[in-house]
């Protein structure tokens, strides 16, 4: 098959809403599509989900509708097979999915079922002409690589969320329904529900003054030290994941992409490196105050105020300091 | 109802050390890391060795990697694993994660597998595509980012995480391939006596003939992927740090908190 010039973004939804990241990949692939000289479709795959294209297609970008009951919940055979079925009328050079829990799930199995190579976790990608370069962070975000990939399959890619500004409302795209046929039965995997957890805890999305603790703090008992600061300042202890998984710290605690999500007008990040699953829950706070021990942990790279130092000597000197005034 | 599982470990270079250039400008130096196994995939292993422990049946520890990565399945037997096999692929740097799952896919076939387990992303690359990858590869259904498996009849159940803590309960025919994610158990030390034995315990290598190609270049995926440049990244700001001694430190962010109105008194 002659390499086509489409540049495909698939849509993410849950629930009758559209995640926010869908419209990163839209602005993103709008770019690419320009450079192929093709066309950018947003792909929408589901199941009374009309409202969605329409909401998509002000965007100002086209649609590719698939409706069936195999797509009523996300599933990643169900996704694969639907695209695989759109394929032969898309013709893609790209296909976009955003690097989420859904993106990486589906967008390697289909990379293996098409034979085609697959850049994940990408912050930033153009064509070069029939090859695509990927940007890519590796080693928590230490290292920075640039990768060159030809190849006559189309390129499969996963965006990291935030690494480009969504496109904004306006325009109006088309949205065209395509018909596919999908065999459920053939996935070996069924969406079951999903599962809310309510647990009675503070709200530290609501706080404006977060001070959370990560593994810097090396033990449980050295969480009162990083209490003490959150009780000077009038705020709230968060935590990044490691200490949840420990649980030093309630779940509910947890800042980051599988946690919440804070805009605090303070946050302190208190020995925490700052991988990027961390740093999605926190870069939109007012005024950031990182310490880390190590100069090079990317918490730095967000932070507004950087201090290297041991947080467990370090604190107790800052609240010493606040008091003693 | 005995399960055999296969867990895929990688050894990747301690995330939390600083790293170099190499001299080409295409790869990291690596003359001087030091290695451990992956994050994510300890909990692979634990969950592994647990699902063994209550259902009975096997557990084979796999990697694809260099002679180095002995000394993490010594450890990964040491902590409950019944084999453990090394792919012989010779390249450090094993960047494209298609032709290691590949491998990785080759290989499993070869061996019972009715789950198969790895961590839901290396702490080097970051991809989180080998998982699914293989799963493809081996035609078997697959679930990423898992918090809690239940054996049933025939197949299994599992906790997807997905962003903003919500689970997404799926049921999969076996066998399955599922990517683990942190926390889903407490990984558990190896005893003293147990050390002791698996450094005397047998390590499989495989070789591409083992797997029925002559070479691992067979196993690439119909593309090219070349390493353009390694370099550190351009930031794109960087917080303004605040030096001195420990007790200047202090006193800067004590009068910072003031002026910002963060700090009454």
């Amino acid at each position: 098959m002659m390499m086509g010039a489409t540049v495909l973004a698939v849509a993410e939804h849950r629930e009758g809403r559209v995640a926010g990241v869908t419209y990163e990949l839209v602005a993103k692939g709008r770019e690419l599509a320009a450079k192929a000289g093709g066309t950018l479709h947003v792909v929408l795959l589901g199941h009374d989900v009309g409202a969605l294209a329409a909401e998509i297609a002000s965007r100002g970008v086209d649609v590719f509708h698939v409706e069936h009951t195999a797509l009523a919940a996300y599933t990643a055979g169900g996704y694969a097979q639907a695209l695989s079925g759109l394929r032969p009328k898309a013709n893609p050079r790209v296909v976009l999915f955003a690097h989420t829990t859904q993106g990486y799930d589906v967008a390697p199995r289909l990379a293996a079922e098409w034979n085609a190579p697959i850049v994940a976790n990408c912050v930033d990608l153009s064509l070069e002409g029939e090859g695509l370069v990927a940007h890519r962070k590796i080693l928590n975000d230490k290292m920075a690589i640039e990768l060159e990939v030809r190849s006559e399959q189309p390129y499969i890619v996963t965006l990291r969320p935030g690494s480009v500004k969504p496109a904004a409302p306006g325009g109006q795209g088309a949205v065209t329904g395509v018909d596919v046929p999908l065999d459920p039965t053939r996935n070996g995997r069924t969406f079951l529900g999903y599962e809310k957890t309510q647990v009675q805890d503070i709200d530290i999305a609501s706080a404006d003054i977060v001070v959370s603790a990560g593994r810097g703090i090396q033990k449980k008992e050295n969480l009162k030290i990083v209490e003490e600061l959150a009780k000077a300042l009038g705020g709230v202890v968060g935590a990044s994941r490691p200490l949840t998984d420990l649980e030093w710290l309630p779940k509910t605690r947890q800042v980051g992409q599988s946690g919440k999500t804070v805009r605090p007008k303070l946050y302190v990040a208190c020995g925490i490196s700052g991988a990027m699953q961390h740093i999605a829950g926190m870069k939109d706070a007012g005024l950031i105050l990182a310490i880390n021990t190590d100069p090079s942990a990317p918490i730095f790279e967000v932070a507004h105020y950087g201090v290297v130092a041991n947080v467990l000597e370090f604190i107790p000197a800052l609240v010493k300091e606040l008091k003693g005034h | 109802m005995a399960l055999n599982i296969v867990v895929c470990l990688k050894q990747v270079p301690n995330p939390d050390l600083q790293f170099q250039v190499s001299g080409d400008g295409k790869d990291i130096r690596r003359d001087a890391l030091n290695y451990k196994v992956n994050g994510a995939d300890e909990y692979a292993l634990e969950e592994a060795v647990r699902l063994k422990e209550r259902q009975g049946g096997t557990v084979t520890v796999l990697t694809v990697g260099p002679k180095r990565t002995e000394q993490m399945l010594r450890e990964a037997l040491a902590k409950g694993a019944d084999r453990a096999v090394r792919v012989a692929f010779e390249d450090s740097a094993a960047m494209d994660a298609f032709q290691v799952a590949r491998i990785l896919a080759a290989t499993i076939a070869k061996r019972p597998h009715d789950l198969v387990l790895t961590g839901v992303q290396s702490d080097d690359y970051a991809y989180s595509a080998t998982g699914a990858l293989a799963a493809g590869f081996l035609g078997v259904p697959h679930a990423s980012v898992v918090t809690r498996i239940e054996v049933t009849d025939g197949g299994l159940k599992a906790w997807r995480e997905l962003e903003g803590g919500d689970q997404e309960v799926v049921s999969l025919l076996r066998p399955a391939l599922l990517t683990i994610q942190f926390g889903i158990n407490q990984p558990r030390y190896a005893p003293l006596p147990a050390i002791m034995k698996a450094a005397r315990q047998p390590i499989e290598e495989v070789t591409p003939a083992d797997i029925g190609r002559a070479s691992w270049d067979a196993f690439r995926g119909p593309y090219s992927m070349a390493v353009r440049r390694v370099s550190p990244p351009a930031l794109k700001g960087h917080a303004e740090m605040i030096g001195g001694s420990l007790p200047d430190q202090a006193k800067a962010v004590a009068d910072l908190m003031r002026e910002k109105g963060f700090y009454r008194g």
